[in-house]
């Protein structure tokens, strides 16, 4: 197994460094520059020879092969630069903004999988019932609501109306504060796990050997504990996983809503000003969690059925 | 059982005994909410308002504008004379200042920042905001010579902006290119604590602080902690405010400050003479836009009322006129000049300068359509002018090209030639600040992206801001006004107005607004609880 690991980690290096440099070209051929953005509070007369002494401050006016030979250099010994804006070292500020990103993505995805995976499991053990079709109802909605709107659903109810929890903010870490964003984060995912969970456990229990494990005398219970579950679960871990890869970059637009200091408002915040180094380090590692995450699914898979050997 | 649940009582009883009275000591910051924040706090490294509006609370300038905003009072200097010739302005600096670390401020200290602020080799983009200087020199130890080499009449306004702050030098010298960063040391009634970007910024009451500009009532602070908190999306911040989640904001949504007003202990006050204005600006030399009778029936066409009711959902004001009434110098006789709402007297106008409508409904002359591009930020108001005046125009036969632009791209397309109009918002101080910053020949292509370039302009301008007497400077800025009026090369649209909202544990705060900063120094604001 740790070979396997091992390898699929030596394999993510390409990937990362395929997606910086087509990140890095792409910032760099768009319209906008980050002096513009500097001056787009009208307060100052822009001319040509401000924009050019910013350009040339920042290296901006060197031809771009270089600019992105210069940055992959600076990825090789983890140095992304520092950002236009604040002058510090982008790795610092992802640092700071890492953890309540990761924070929100594991409560978002607690919260799908408490509520989404046992959801779907009932609505499969009763296809038809009135529990399946209320979670079908729940999962459809929690998929087509457009997260934004959702978000100030729940803070009208629950922050303006209820009052139970702070409309905003990271609370130093009150749990308080974490509620809204998550449960708005992760509706989508699970409804999604609740949808998958429904559809695996349905068609495992029309499989054949499950069919024989009944016709040997096994109960109900047990073959759906012994039998259909655990086969069922390896196409939900594998959601599960591609699920909380994405939370982190759909976090962008929860935590712009709810002024939470993650990555995704860092992304939005640079977006805004141009400030590449930034955009680039906040995506660059998005696309890192999304990695991992994927291997360490495909490990757990291995763990959860024996039948997945890797080499 | 019963023992455990006395333990647990008394536990409480202790934790509440000892909790009161720091609960009664102690009161939660106030909580001041924005939209955005500032990339630094150095004051002549930053132009935006998200600096300047926590700068005023950090650090002092030589002299203060009043509520009103056109009377200089004291700041740091106690009073100030000014030469016959306009050219040498003394001042007496108060000997009671302190830093926030204590150490007195010096007149070296005086000196340095306004050096730092107006010498060209520290390539400040406000550098040009503080005149003409010759020399600034201080003379023993509490006066300072601000000399110039030609008079400037703007001068004490300029250093009432937060750009002309007094620092502390050796402040600033130790964290070079972070000042304002990592930290930060002025004279304001609060001190720099701590700075999340894009979070909040917290700050801390100066103890020393006993100086503040006499338009407020107490010249101390009366708060103990500020923390300026960034809440990007306007939905939030209106909850917040609601939720009582923070205490203040001047950047509430328009739409929602009726609803503010009739909640109960919400205060809603609108700051009457801030001035930031928003117009539609002609380039006088493109083909369409050249012609005057387009300008004056573009001017008569546009419904500014409708527009201003739009924009600001009832709560901003029409222009009357090229400049904003509330500004010094305000040429009053400029509103009876400005066209008035006529659509039916903009097509005779039209009509009469042999623009006739063409087989598309569009106006021809001699094979030009009346047509042109008007360039702008994509922002929230300018999307919503942009179509309104299209509308408006279509009426009468001219056709408006839009073309709206990411701030990031804007600045740069503003600086060309490829558009005929363009829309702008923009504060300013003085009528003479605003004129010679966009019509004077020397500033074309940009600010002046009219493009206007008349020597009988120019001489106005170079009068005004070089005038002695305020009687002259009122008299020339007056007829540049009436010139500009006359040509039409504006379309004064709004005035974007200031509301300030605290909610019920907050006492005493007044709507300012300088450059933007809703609160100015923060001062004779008490929190109840």
């Amino acid at each position: 197994m740790l070979p396997y690991v091992f390898r699929r980690l030596l394999q993510a290096v390409p990937i990362l460094l395929a997606v910086a440099a087509l990140i890095f070209v792409l910032f760099s051929v768009i319209p906008g520059d980050f002096a513009s953005s500097q001056m787009a509070d009208g307060r100052t007369n822009v001319d040509a020879e401000t924009i050019a002494r910013m350009n040339k401050q920042f290296g901006l006016d060197k031809p771009l092969p270089q600019r992105l030979a210069q940055y992959v250099g600076g990825l090789a010994t983890f140095d992304l630069g520092d950002s236009f804006r604040t002058r510090q070292p982008v790795t610092t500020l992802i640092a700071e903004r890492l953890w309540p990103s990761l924070q929100l993505a594991i409560a978002a995805m607690f919260f799908a999988v408490v509520i989404g995976v046992p959801l779907g499991f009932l609505a499969a053990v009763k296809p038809g019932s009135w529990i399946d079709m209320l979670s079908m109802v729940f999962a459809v909605s929690g998929l087509s609501l457009p997260l934004f709107w959702l978000g100030l659903l729940l803070m009208y109810a629950f922050a303006l109306t209820l009052g139970w929890f702070p409309s905003f903010g990271y609370g130093d870490g009150d749990p308080r504060y974490i509620v809204l964003p998550a449960f708005a984060l992760g509706v989508a995912p699970l409804a999604l796990l609740a949808r998958t969970a429904r559809a695996a456990v349905l068609e495992v229990m029309h499989a054949d050997f499950i069919r024989t494990a009944r016709a040997k005398g096994a109960g109900s219970y047990r073959v759906l504990r012994q039998h259909v579950l655990r086969n069922a679960l390896v196409i939900v871990l594998t959601t599960l996983g591609l699920q909380f890869g994405s939370v982190l970059g759909q976090a962008v637009v929860v935590e712009k809503l709810f002024a939470w200091p993650g990555l995704g408002s860092l992304l939005v915040d640079s977006v805004t000003w141009r400030d590449i180094p930034v955009v680039q380090g906040c995506i660059l590692t998005i696309v890192l969690f999304f990695l991992i995450v994927n291997i360490a699914v495909d490990v757990l898979c291995a763990v959860v059925d024996p039948r997945i050997k890797y080499s | 059982m019963t023992r455990f649940a006395g333990f647990l009582l008394a536990g409480a009883a202790c934790a509440l005994g000892l909790a009161a009275p720091a609960a009664a000591q102690q009161k939660a910051p106030l909580s001041i909410l924005r939209v955005i924040d500032a990339d630094n706090y150095d004051p002549i490294r930053s132009t935006a308002t998200a600096a300047a509006e926590v700068v005023y609370m950090m650090a002092d300038t030589l002299v203060s504008v009043d509520f009103d905003m056109k009377t200089i009072k004291p700041g740091l200097a106690e009073s100030w004379t000014v030469s016959p010739d306009g050219k040498t302005y003394t001042f007496k600096i108060r000997k009671d200042v302190k830093f926030c670390d204590g150490r007195p401020m010096t007149i070296e200290d005086v000196v340095y920042s306004l050096k730092r602020w107006t010498e060209p080799g520290n390539k400040s983009p406000v550098a040009f905001r503080g005149g003409p200087v010759q020399d600034i020199r201080a003379e023993g130890d509490s006066t300072l010579i601000y000399e110039l080499k030609e008079p400037y009449s703007d001068l004490l306004f300029q250093l009432a902006l937060s750009f002309a702050s007094v620092l502390d030098k050796n402040t600033v010298e130790k964290l070079g290119a972070n000042f304002g960063v990592q930290g930060f040391n002025g004279t304001g009634p609060y001190c720099w604590v701590k700075w999340t970007p894009r979070q909040e910024l917290v700050l801390k009451r100066n103890p020393h602080y006993a100086w503040g500009p006499p338009i407020y009532k107490d010249p101390k602070p009366q708060i103990e902690d500020i923390v300026w908190k960034v809440i990007p999306e306007s939905n939030t911040l209106m909850a917040a405010i609601q939720a009582k989640q923070a205490d203040v904001t001047y950047y509430m949504p328009y739409i929602a400050l009726d609803t503010m007003q009739r909640m109960p202990g919400m205060t809603v006050q609108r700051q009457e003479n801030y001035i930031y204005d928003v117009f539609m600006g002609f380039k006088v030399d493109k083909p369409v836009s050249k012609d005057p009778a387009i300008r004056e029936a573009v001017n008569m066409a546009v419904d500014k009322q409708a527009i201003a009711k739009a924009i600001f959902f009832g709560k901003g004001t029409a222009l009357p006129s090229l400049l904003n009434p509330a500004v010094l110098d305000y040429d009053k006789d400029t509103v009876a000049k400005t066209p008035k709402h006529d659509p039916a007297g903009a097509m005779k106008l039209l009509d009469q300068a042999g623009w006739k409508p063409g087989a598309d409904g569009i106006r021809e002359k001699d094979g030009q359509k009346a047509s042109f591009v008007v360039y702008g930020i994509r922002n929230e108001v300018n999307p919503r002018i942009s179509e309104a005046m299209q509308a408006d125009l279509r009426k009468i036969g001219v056709e408006l090209k839009i073309q709206l632009w990411d701030a990031t791209v804007a600045w740069g397309k503003l600086a060309t030639q490829e558009f005929d109009a363009f829309y702008m918002a923009y504060p300013y101080v003085t009528a003479t600040e605003a004129l010679n910053l966009y019509f004077a020949s020397r500033q074309a292509p940009t600010p002046n992206r009219m493009n206007w370039k008349d020597p009988k302009t120019d001489e106005l301008l170079k009068t005004a801001a070089t005038a002695v007497d305020p009687a002259k400077r009122k008299e020339a800025i007056g007829a540049v006004q009436m010139q500009l009026t006359d040509a039409n090369v504006w379309v004064p649209l709004a005035s974007q107005p200031l509301w300030l909202v605290a909610g019920d544990r907050v006492e005493g705060a007044r709507a300012h607004g300088i450059y933007g900063a809703g609160l100015y120094k923060g001062l004779d604001i008490k929190l109840k609880r």
